[in-house]
């Protein structure tokens, strides 16, 4: 056909939009005031200074921050960053508009792949988990799920860096307990790049911290924050905000403290060094008022991250958001219907980063098996999110016409072409009533322990492509760390 | 007006967490030559134990219920020197803190207030503290009970370096010793030598007063 349609649009993606403009306005509103009102505090000597010479009202620990500064920091955060495998290899774009789906850190307990049973979080099971991650199509980044228990107390971060960025070729998000094992990780993530200035150009991993809620950057927080900034490592500054406990339980009180808190590394690590990669969220949920837990299934999580989202981008900043998470203990009903809910209303605010896929019991316990279900779920999801293309080829109009009333589109060559875009389930039972009795009736988390074991004997990572020369480095890293360790720690005399 | 309307009236008046109101009662029922004990028994622990049920229903919930234990901490500052100078067992009181490198806050906190709400006295000492902290507490406070909280992997070894300084002390003897937090459990408990685990702010309330009575 030789004539196209004027200012055609073939595909509009759904999202959702919860906030107006003048709803947005008036929370960005309620941030500024607050930091300029309010104010925060920041452990932080050298922070605090920096701050104080731009502009900001210091009193002690407190640190007054007025607009024109958090107008600087936002007007030089970089539109775009590229983040990159140990390999070398691009393996996300850091920016609006691009979603990656992942675990998150540290719950202290996990579920064992083969008692299915709580327990501790083994070193093992961090690379298992990169693995995993690895093999799942619609894991976007790989993050631990656990804290190590059995290394050396205060190195389960450092630990956890080392093993998981070889097991992945997909983007990784390392955390820290202090400083100096986020400078091990980034000298780990410099061996296996190839040199300082080659991290630079082709950062391997992106760090991720956390400051106080409510409004408080404590020296490891902020110390994490300026050593990312300074060095160039892109990384995520970012609460878990407790609605009603750590901050107000309205969700516009919530929104303006949690943006709040968040900001105040972004203004430094803009200070710091202009351009620098610094993403913000969180965790954004409420103090469930009966069980005194922090709900990590509620609707409220949903809701105030997908606001929290349109906040951020508002503010021009690439969102850290959490889907796939449940407050439940085993597989079962609620943990999919949390997940889906969670998941599909990060999908559609699409938020940059969306963490937490695989934490069970409220935070407190890990599971690969949930990450496998979330999985399956992002992918329903993403089928949503692509929308409908509506263009000639498919409003298949000469195909309608041929086939005409009563007959069938089964034989159609269209068909064959755009049947091929259905999302196909690989954990979703549509099997007849016969096929489903005859496997032994297998149930949605028998379905999801099977592909999670097989994946586990069978998917290898890329982990035995080290070379051998870097994967000495790295254990020199290691060892000069238990170093560290020993000599800070040699028992305090008493008395 | 007889002492035991007084009593309800106070019991109303710490159900629904009006403190001003409450202590109004308070100090006319103790003018009207009300016992202490009487006003602690019959209006204030009776009004808790109510709180306390109603919370456990789902018929109340948290911010309510914070407030009802406000009100009790409020009270029991009037009725606890009184019951001292008549010789009344009080209920004791409870230090707590978050242990050293430790930054968690509101766990912590909240089972300070609901420990105020069970009519302890409770001196809540921060969080991130050295060991040597709970130790000049333990000397200072002289509490019934230590708590401490621990959220973290890597800090909940020190609430076993806090219970070694106690010993070293030589007072572990003078207090008992409760622990909790995320990743604690039962066995850790055990494995430190700690008292007793609790898994959350109401268990804590339940496990203690039941460890009172007790000894
Ligand atoms: C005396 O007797 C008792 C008896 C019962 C006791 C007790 C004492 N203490 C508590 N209890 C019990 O009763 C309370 C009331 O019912 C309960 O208290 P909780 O505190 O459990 O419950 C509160 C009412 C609500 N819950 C909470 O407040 C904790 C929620 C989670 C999400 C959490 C939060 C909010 C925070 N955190 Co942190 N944080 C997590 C938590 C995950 C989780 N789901 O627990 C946990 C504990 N954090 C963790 C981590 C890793 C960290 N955190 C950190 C920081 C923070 C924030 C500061 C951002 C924030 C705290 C803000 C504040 N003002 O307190 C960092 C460490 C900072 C430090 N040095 O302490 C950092 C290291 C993260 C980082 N990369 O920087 C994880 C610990 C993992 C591990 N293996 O140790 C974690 C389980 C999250 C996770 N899923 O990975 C019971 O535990």
């Amino acid at each position: 056909m030789a004539t196209t349609r004027a200012n055609q649009i073939d595909n509009i993606t759904p999202r959702f939009a919860l906030l107006s403009d003048d709803q947005k306005q008036r929370i960005y509103l309620g941030m500024i005031k607050t930091l300029n009102d309010t104010g925060a505090h920041v452990h932080h000597d050298e922070a605090r200074d920096i701050l104080e010479q731009h502009g900001a009202r210091v009193v002690g620990e407190r640190v007054f921050i007025p607009p024109q500064l958090v107008r600087r920091a936002l007007s030089t955060v970089p539109p775009t960053t590229t983040l990159f495998n140990w390999e070398g290899e691009e393996s996300c774009r850091i920016e609006i508009g691009r979603t990656y789906f992942g675990p998150g850190p540290t719950p202290p307990f996990f579920i064992d792949p083969d008692t299915l049973e709580r327990r501790k979080y083994l070193r093992k099971d961090a690379a298992m988990v990169a693995r995993v991650c690895d093999a799942l199509p619609n894991i976007g980044y790989v993050d631990s799920l656990g804290s190590i228990s059995d290394v050396t107390n205060g190195l389960a971060d450092l630990y956890e860096h080392a093993d998981q960025i070889q097991n992945t070729t997909k983007p990784l998000m390392s955390w820290a307990f202090n400083v100096e094992n986020c400078r091990d990780e980034h000298r780990i993530g410099i061996v296996l790049a190839g040199g300082e200035a080659e991290f630079r150009q082709r950062p391997n991993f992106i760090h991720y911290g956390e400051p106080i809620s409510p409004l408080v950057s404590d020296y490891h927080a902020m110390s994490k924050c300026v050593y990312c900034a300074t060095h160039r490592i892109p990384q995520v500054y970012t609460p878990c905000s407790i609605g009603g406990a750590t901050v107000p339980a309205s969700h516009a009180g919530q929104l303006v403290v949690g943006l709040s808190e968040a900001m105040v590394g972004v203004v430094v690590a803009q200070l710091i060094n202009p351009g620098t990669c610094v993403v913000i969220g969180g965790v954004q949920s409420i103090l469930d008022m009966r069980q005194s837990i922090y709900s990590y299934g509620a609707p409220e999580l949903s809701l105030l991250s997908a606001a929290l989202t349109e906040m951020v981008h508002f503010c021009g900043l690439p969102m850290f958001s959490t889907s796939g998470c449940t407050d439940t203990k085993t597989m079962e009903a609620q943990s999919g219907m949390e997940a889906a809910l969670s998941i599909h209303a990060a999908m559609l605010s699409g938020a940059t980063f969306v963490h937490d896929n695989g934490y069970t019991e409220s935070g407190k316990t890990g599971s690969i098996f949930q990450t496998v279900l979330d999985d399956e779920i992002i992918g329903m999801a993403r089928a949503i999110q692509q929308g409908i293309v509506v263009n000639d080829e498919s409003l298949a109009l000469e195909q309608i016409k041929r086939v005409g009333p009563g007959g069938h589109y089964l034989y159609e060559d269209h068909t064959l072409e755009w049947a091929r875009r259905h999302w196909r389930p690989t954990l979703m039972d549509r099997d007849s009533y016969e096929d489903w009795d005859r496997k032994g009736r297998p149930a949605m988390r028998d379905r999801v322990v099977k592909k999670t074991r097989d994946i586990i004997e069978n998917y290898e990572g890329p982990a035995a492509r080290v070379p051998a020369d870097a994967r000495k480095q790295i254990d020199a890293i290691l060892a000069e760390a238990e170093e560290r360790v020993r000599s800070q720690s040699r028992p305090k005399q008493l008395q | 007006m007889s002492t035991s309307s007084t009593c309800s009236q106070i019991s109303e008046a710490l159900i629904a967490g009006r403190q001003e109101e409450l202590l109004k009662h308070i100090h006319s029922a103790l003018e009207q030559g009300t016992e202490a004990e009487q006003i602690m028994n019959e209006g204030l622990v009776a009004a808790m134990d109510a709180v306390g049920q109603r919370w456990k229903a789902g018929d109340m919930f948290l911010p309510e219920v914070i407030r009802s234990a406000k009100a009790m901490s409020g009270a029991m500052e009037i009725i606890r020197p009184k019951l001292i100078e008549s010789n009344v067992k009080t209920m004791g009181t409870f230090v707590i803190g978050t242990v050293l490198r430790d930054l968690h806050d509101i766990g912590k906190n909240l089972v300070a207030m609901m420990m105020e709400g069970a009519g302890f006295k409770v001196v809540n000492l921060g969080i991130d503290l050295e060991p040597q902290v709970f130790v000049d507490a333990v000397k200072e406070h002289k509490p019934d009970i230590l708590g401490m909280s621990a959220l973290l992997t890597t800090t909940m070894p020190q609430m076993g370096e806090v219970i070694n300084a106690l010993k070293e002390a030589g007072i572990r003897d003078q207090v008992k010793i409760i622990v909790g937090g995320a990743p604690v459990t039962e066995e850790f408990a055990q494995e430190i030598g700690a008292d007793v685990y609790a898994a959350n702010a109401a268990a804590t309330v339940d496990k203690v007063k039941a460890m009172m009575s007790a000894a």
